[in-house]
């Protein structure tokens, strides 16, 4: 039987799997898909519990999200291309001139 | 019924330090403008002291005006500042502005040839407010005030020829000595204040104080007696703490007669027979006044006999007649302490004046054994040292020989010991004095001192030596007891007590003429005396002692306290916290690594760590 | 038949989204993000919210995972290199986090597992549904995204402008 919470399970998996590719990914590309995942997964509890409590505000929500997720990957890759410009890598380690 | 115009003590108080302003902010290279300016500032407040006079003694009982202005009020806490005019103040107030004019008016002359005088009419414009403001102070925090200013005034007088070390070192000696002693002075006013119970809450002023002594237990009454005690200890430069008055004849010779003859030595006995209600409850701090003096008085005559120094012969019979006064009020007589201080005022600061002529027509030589013969060469100078040393050492019928009289018969009816020490002090100061005159004014004159002719100083500083010399001699005849304590009954002469006093005194002189009369070229005494000589040169080893105490104790608890400042303070506290902020620092700046996953981490880190306490897992 | 669609879907999702934090060659890590949202938005139809399936497959795979595409291809990247080692002490606690941060979720939705079905509503989220609340209830929403859409815009062309035109850098615009 599938219940809310199995949703609300599947969610908190994939959230968890795209919080840990956020702070482990060499890559700065890998984050920015890791961030997606997070954003995917949100969606999807809202959409679940959008169907649970029969309130359509959910689904609105999701779809606010999925406009403004896009925006902000689109301006996410300009930064990293302006980063591959730069320092020729897209290594999250070398961006460290903030350092102490 | 005239009262007290409140206006004219206020001109009498401010008019010096007005003087001393004036010199400071315009005269400092005039030397003629600023001796007039501050002999002007002098005579006004000896002139509104005459008119004050006059008021005062229009009435029967006479008039007393006390006028307070509110200067902090800070709940518990009130400190006044005003004055109080009664017939004590007002005598003291004439001599300081009376004898200070005299003295301010004999300095136009004495520092004529000084290229700083003007600094000097400045000081001592200064000196004569400070003294004025202690005289008439009304509560103890603003006598403290001026106790204190009068300190600063005397030091900055006694080390004025300040690039001469012995002189500046004399005036620090003199303030340090007296900072000991106003130490214990401030813990005995703060003491009695806090002990004070007035009805209307805690107060420093003398007339609020009077009743409430009586509700006060009178063994802390002793303790704050001894305490204020000490600041006269200090000031009138009584045993332990005398050594600063010797040294401090390094400063001119008027200073010498107004501050540590006539005037600032004396304010320790007026405090004392201004706040004598305070002492006269407790028996055993008037025991130990009494001794203090009495010792203080013998130590001194004996120590005179051993010294060559004509200003340091009369500081020592300074201390010796203080320490008479400080007896007499020990004793439980505050009108002959006063009487004495007066007639005291008068002759000590006609022998300095006169001394001070000597060293001036001798180009400042001080050594006695040095002058020869002045009473011909100088006569008016001579004739009234003379007079001095006789009202000194208390001849008939000189001012000196009634106020001397007072105190030992005083001491004759209430302590027989007491007594022996003073007459024995007596006699030693008619015999040192005697001394003095017959070495350095009997006899033939020298042909020439030094390649210079020996003449008579100027007419300025001549006539306030007639003044003084006359005020010296009169002053018996005056009424002045009548005129302190207006409440006493005149007392009668001991007939006794006269007798043998005078017997003591042509005695003492006696001795000094046989020893000195025939002029030798050095003192006979020094063989005669052979190795207690050595003692009485080094003044019975208080500067040693004294000495060898800051050298060694003293230095090293300051070297102690400033390596524990330093160390433990300095290093460990402060440097502590310093390094801990430092070394936080360090640590953590590593967190800045730079790297955005890092932050991230952390981020997440602490939200999983808030979402836990929260739901109060952890 | 429905439970079997759902776990169907569900492992393609958690599968999917590993590949994409544990796969090393980028181009794998954009086709399992598509493939992930594939499976989400059939998900999304298992919970009869068709329209927003639609629109997370068109907007999402369709426009935003192509450009990933794009730039992964633009900017030729080699195979990643072992890093200097600089953030590998901190890598093994990320995961541990994350770990943490699952468990504090399940302790968070706790009272959930026991909820009832989820076929207790009938709503369905087709387009003449939400279309309707869209342009009544949420019209502010609606035109200030349009708003936020042109603002990116602006953002993007004046960062890339500065590295497409001369090739020169950022900076010295």
């Amino acid at each position: 039987m599938i219940t809310l919470g199995s949703y609300l399970a599947l969610s908190g998996i994939i959230f968890s799997v795209g919080l840990i590719g956020v702070m482990i990914s060499r890559n700065v590309l890998k984050v920015l898909l890791s961030l997606e995942l997070l954003l995917a997964a949100s969606n999807l509890s809202f959409v679940a519990f959008s169907k649970f409590n029969g309130d359509y505000a959910g689904q609105l929500i999701v779809f606010f999200v999925i406009l403004v997720a896009a925006a902000e990957v689109a301006i996410g890759l300009a930064i990293i291309v302006v980063m591959y410009r730069r320092l020729s890598t897209i290594q999250a380690d070398d961006l460290k001139e903030m350092k102490w | 019924m005239v009262g007290i115009d409140p206006l004219l003590v206020w001109i009498a108080f401010f008019a010096p330090l007005a003087a001393c302003a004036l010199i400071t902010l315009f005269f400092l290279d005039s030397k003629r403008a600023s001796s007039l300016v501050a002999i002007a500032g002098i005579l006004i407040s000896f002139a509104c002291s005459c008119l004050i006079f006059t008021q005062i003694f229009q009435n029967d009982p006479p008039a007393q005006l006390q006028r307070s202005l509110t200067w902090i009020h800070l709940g518990g806490l009130t400190i006044n500042f005003g004055f109080l005019m009664n017939p004590l103040a007002i005598m003291m107030l004439l001599i300081v502005t009376g004898v200070g004019s005299a003295i301010f008016i004999y300095s136009r002359g004495y520092m004529d040839e000084d290229p700083s005088s003007p600094r000097f009419f400045a000081y001592l414009s200064l000196f004569a407010f400070s003294m004025i403001g202690i005289v008439l102070s009304n509560n103890f925090i603003q006598l403290f005030m001026f106790w204190e200013l009068v300190g600063l005034s005397s030091y900055l007088l006694i080390g004025f020829w300040y690039a001469k070390p012995s002189a500046a070192d004399a005036g620090v000696k003199a303030f340090m000595v007296n900072r000991l002693s106003d130490f214990g002075f401030l813990c005995g006013i703060i003491l009695l204040w806090s002990l004070s119970d007035t009805g209307a809450g805690r107060s420093f002023q003398f007339t609020d104080l009077m009743p409430a002594i009586a509700h006060i237990d009178p063994h802390l009454l002793t303790i704050v007696g001894l305490l204020l005690f000490c600041g006269v200890v200090g000031k009138s430069a009584q045993i332990p703490l005398h050594v600063w008055l010797i040294d401090a004849m390094e400063g001119p010779t008027p200073v010498s007669a107004l501050i540590h003859a006539a005037t600032m030595v004396a304010a320790g006995i007026y405090l004392l027979a201004r706040t004598y209600f305070i002492f006269e409850p407790s028996s055993t701090a008037l025991g130990v006044i009494a001794y203090t003096g009495a010792l203080t008085s013998l130590m001194a005559a004996i120590l005179a006999v051993a010294e060559n120094d004509i200003k340091r012969i009369l500081a020592y019979s300074t201390l010796s007649q203080l320490g008479l006064m400080v007896m007499a009020l020990g004793l439980g007589g505050p009108l002959q302490g006063m009487y004495h201080l007066t007639t005291h005022a008068f002759f000590k600061a006609l022998l300095f004046l006169g001394a001070g002529s000597v060293i001036y027509a001798l180009h400042h030589e001080q050594n006695i054994w040095n002058m020869h013969g002045l009473l011909k060469k100088m006569p008016v100078t001579g004739i009234t040292f003379l007079i001095g040393t006789l009202a000194l050492c208390g001849i008939f019928p000189l001012s000196g020989f009634w106020s001397k009289d007072g105190i030992l018969a005083l001491a004759y009816t209430h302590s027989t010991p007491l007594y022996l020490i003073a007459a024995t002090a007596s006699g030693f100061t008619a015999f040192y004095m005697g001394r003095l005159f017959f070495v350095a004014f009997w006899g033939e004159p020298a042909a020439a001192h030094h390649g210079h002719e020996v003449h008579e100083s100027p007419a300025v500083m001549t006539l306030p030596l007639v003044f003084l010399a006359i005020l010296s001699a009169i002053g018996g005849f005056m009424g002045i007891p009548h005129y302190l304590f207006p409440q006493e009954a005149p007392e009668a002469l001991n007939m006794r007590v006269a007798l043998i006093s005078s017997a003591v005194a042509v005695l003492g002189l006696g001795l000094a003429y046989k020893i000195y009369g025939r002029r030798a070229s050095t003192d006979p005494l020094v063989s005669k005396l052979g190795s207690f000589y050595a003692v009485l040169q080094n003044k019975f080893y208080f500067d040693i002692v004294y000495g060898w105490y800051v050298d060694h104790v003293q230095q090293n608890i300051a070297l102690f306290l400033s390596r524990f400042e330093k160390e433990f303070l300095l290093r460990l506290c402060v440097g502590g916290i310093t390094n801990l902020a430092r070394s936080g620092g360090k640590t953590f700046r590593y967190l800045q690594n730079g790297l955005v996953q890092f932050y991230a981490l952390i981020f997440i880190l602490g939200a999983v760590l808030l979402f836990l306490i929260l739901v109060k897992t952890i | 038949m429905s439970p079997y669609f759902f776990y169907l879907f569900a492992a393609i999702l958690i599968l999917a989204s590993l590949t994409v934090v544990l796969a090393r060659n980028p181009l794998y890590n954009v086709l399992a993000l598509v493939v992930a949202i594939f499976s989400l938005s059939c998900l999304f139809v298992l919970l009869e919210a068709f329209f927003v399936g639609m629109i997370l497959l068109l907007v999402y795979a369709g426009a935003v995972l192509v450009f990933f595409l794009f730039v992964v291809m633009c900017l030729n990247l080699n195979d990643v290199k072992l890093s200097s080692g600089q953030q590998t002490r901190f890598r093994w606690l990320g995961s541990i986090v994350g770990l943490m941060f699952f468990a504090s979720f399940c302790l968070a939705t706790k009272s959930f597992i026991k909820a009832q079905a989820m076929d207790a509503s009938s709503i369905r989220g087709t387009i003449e549904v939400i279309g309707k609340i869209l342009f009544t209830d949420y019209l502010l929403p609606f035109e200030l995204t349009s708003l936020l859409l042109l603002i990116a815009i602006f953002g993007i062309v004046s960062l890339a402008q500065g590295v497409l035109s001369t090739g020169k850098d950022f900076e010295s615009i």
